[in-house]
């Protein structure tokens, strides 16, 4: 990076926040800090949701994840828009009929307070988490390949953060949301059209998308119902639909996003907007990786994308392995150059000879990979986030242009930003309102309320830094704040919908039924293998189906059912 | 679970529902044209 990268990386970074800070000045209500105003449109909203979704993680692993495995990953998205129809329907009048601050105030007027903590408790357990983890993920990738310090790039981008999520509440969220995905989605097709622009000239763009299919890279939609593949059509259809409606329904960094604005209408266009757009948007990332996949077969990768672990195993005793790898993978790399070429002047019947060949060389480049990364394992060199994730920041730093080097940082660090901004706000939200209002102080005045708010704001921002800074503590954290989400996500949305659809059964049975639910997702994650997607349906089925049950037995008779 | 829709706004909305799911089948038929193509 030079410092016109730097020029556009900071301008970018800082004045997105600071033109948020001059539209939210003067004071706020309760109501215009919890949930914005009324100025708040549809566009706005349909942004902020799909900002708060997107995250980091999306733009810096998802090409490198085709990069590796095809663009497959896609049908993970297929229950998306099905569940934000039932969200639309169902969810969102019943909280703006309701004027709840939180999705868990329905759990209290439905149920008792007792359900409302527990699915209040069961959201700030796991968020707080994942807002750590938010800030970590890419600050391990940019200090490693830019040099910078681990602890500097976790404050930078976790300390602007705080202090504007603080002071604006929810409306300066959506709007600097809106305005870093703007950033991220010009960004992303930027460095689309320069990945295009980048391809070897030798073959046309059909010719390339071709053969990026032959090597297994675009098989988008596979219909197969064998419960061992990672990702298929249903159980994207199935699975997805569960994780997106506990996701968009009850989690409160998300409903929180919709309800800003207060009208019915805005929010429902705002969710219907994200059904329509996410898939093509993930789609176009998706192929994103596999394009820089073929840019790779006519410019020489390194044989590990994470060169600083690789150096430091290098310079521990493992160089003279190394080097013999690099020099196997050098050749390889020239045959499938060349066995590439070649497929433009081979005949028809001479086509399927020269493909296997082809895919050969490419099993054979992907062991010695694999081998690098044992060595570096053997080394101590044990690196915290998966070599994928090291992908598309590489194509960056070496292939593109500067000026834009420093915009893709910055949509890197605004995607960073404005994930963690709304999962601070719900934090801060949900412990207010939920916590502190009805247990502490039941009868304060609205301000106290407010300033109450912004310190639990800022004191989630900094167990989200401080969980940062000792992440590198863990084994693959990552991986487990994924695990994470899934193993809570079940229960929450069992509460809801028992909430929606039993009419019969009331607070307690529910309570219980969800205290159950959850200890038998503990036990299946500790006991089994399953893929942990399917414990958003285990946890929410087990809610469903324990609730009446208990309602006719333990609790027959025992309460008045709920009229909301 | 009726918000208090009026008649004609809950019908124009079923209709923004149904768009909604055409539009994805049509993405995940697209998807599936451009694996069959591509793969």
């Amino acid at each position: 990076m030079n410092r016109l990268d730097y020029l556009v990386l900071i301008a970018t970074i800082l004045a997105i926040p600071l033109y948020g800070l001059w539209r939210t000045r003067g004071s706020a209500s309760l109501g215009q800090y919890l949930k914005g105003d009324a100025s708040i449109r549809w566009a706005t909203i349909g942004l902020s949701v799909l900002a708060t979704q997107a995250g980091p993680i999306t733009f810096l692993s998802m090409p490198g994840q085709a990069y590796e495995s095809g663009i497959g990953f896609i049908q993970n998205y297929f229950g998306q828009p099905l569940a934000l129809i039932v969200v639309c329907a169902v969810f969102v009048p019943i909280y703006q009929r309701l004027r709840v601050y939180t999705a868990y105030q329905y759990l209290r007027e439905r149920f008792d307070q007792k359900t409302q903590l527990l699915g209040a408790f069961l959201f700030l357990v796991q968020r707080g988490i994942a807002a750590g983890i938010t800030i970590y993920a890419p600050a391990i990738v940019l200090s490693a390949l830019l040099g910078w310090r681990l602890n500097l790039t976790i404050w930078l981008a976790g300390g602007l953060v705080i202090v504007y999520t603080v002071v604006g509440g929810t409306k300066i969220v959506s709007i600097t949301q809106r305005y870093q995905m703007i950033v991220i989605l010009v960004g992303m097709a930027i460095a689309f059209a320069v990945a295009l622009y980048r391809l070897s000239p030798d073959l046309s763009f059909e010719h390339t998308l071709s053969l990026a299919g032959k090597m297994g890279k675009l098989e988008a939609v596979d219909f197969s119902v064998d419960p061992h593949k990672r990702y298929t059509f249903w159980s994207g259809l199935i699975g997805g639909f569960f994780l997106a409606l506990s996701y968009f329904g009850a989690d409160q960094s998300q409903v929180q996003r919709y309800l800003a604005g207060g009208s019915l209408k805005e929010s429902r266009l705002g969710l219907l907007f994200n059904a329509a757009v996410k898939v093509p948007m993930q789609f176009f990332i998706l192929l994103l990786g596999a394009i820089i996949f073929m840019f790779y077969q006519f410019e020489k990768p390194p044989v590990y994308f994470n060169q600083p672990a690789y150096q430091r195993a290098a310079e521990s005793g493992y160089g003279p392995q190394l080097a013999a790898l690099q020099t196997q993978f050098d050749d390889v790399f020239t045959q499938k150059r060349a066995a590439i070429r070649s497929l433009a002047d081979v005949s028809a019947t001479e086509r399927g000879a020269a493909m296997t060949k082809l895919q050969g060389l490419d099993a054979q480049a992907h062991e010695l990979r694999n081998k690098t990364k044992g060595i570096l394992t053997q080394a101590g060199v044990d690196p915290k986030s998966k070599e994928s994730d090291y992908v598309f920041i590489t194509f960056i730093l070496q292939q593109m242009p500067h000026g834009l080097v420093g915009l893709l940082i910055a949509v890197i660090l605004c995607a960073t930003m404005s994930a963690t901004s709304a999962i601070l706000n719900a934090l801060g939200s949900t412990t207010a309102i939920d916590f502190y209002r009805p247990l502490i102080r039941p009868d304060a005045s609205d301000h106290h309320y407010v300033v109450a708010a912004k310190t639990l704001t800022a004191l989630w921002g900094l167990i989200a830094i401080a969980v940062a800074s000792f992440a590198s503590l863990v084994e693959n954290l990552i991986e487990a704040g994924n695990i994470l989400g899934s193993v809570f996500y079940g229960s929450i949305l069992g509460l809801f919908l028992a909430g929606f659809f039993i009419r019969r059964v009331t607070g307690s049975p529910v309570f219980f039924a969800a205290v159950l639910a959850q200890t038998l997702v503990f036990v299946l994650f500790a006991t089994t293998n399953i893929g942990y997607l399917w414990y958003n349906l285990i946890g929410c089925a087990a809610v469903l189906i324990l609730a009446p049950v208990l309602q006719q037995t333990i609790f027959r008779n025992t309460e008045a059912p709920a009229g909301v | 679970m009726n918000a208090g829709n009026d008649e004609p706004e809950a019908r124009s909305w079923r209709k923004a529902y149904g768009l909604t799911l055409s539009l994805f089948a049509m993405e995940v038929v697209l998807l599936y044209l451009f694996t069959i193509r591509f793969s």
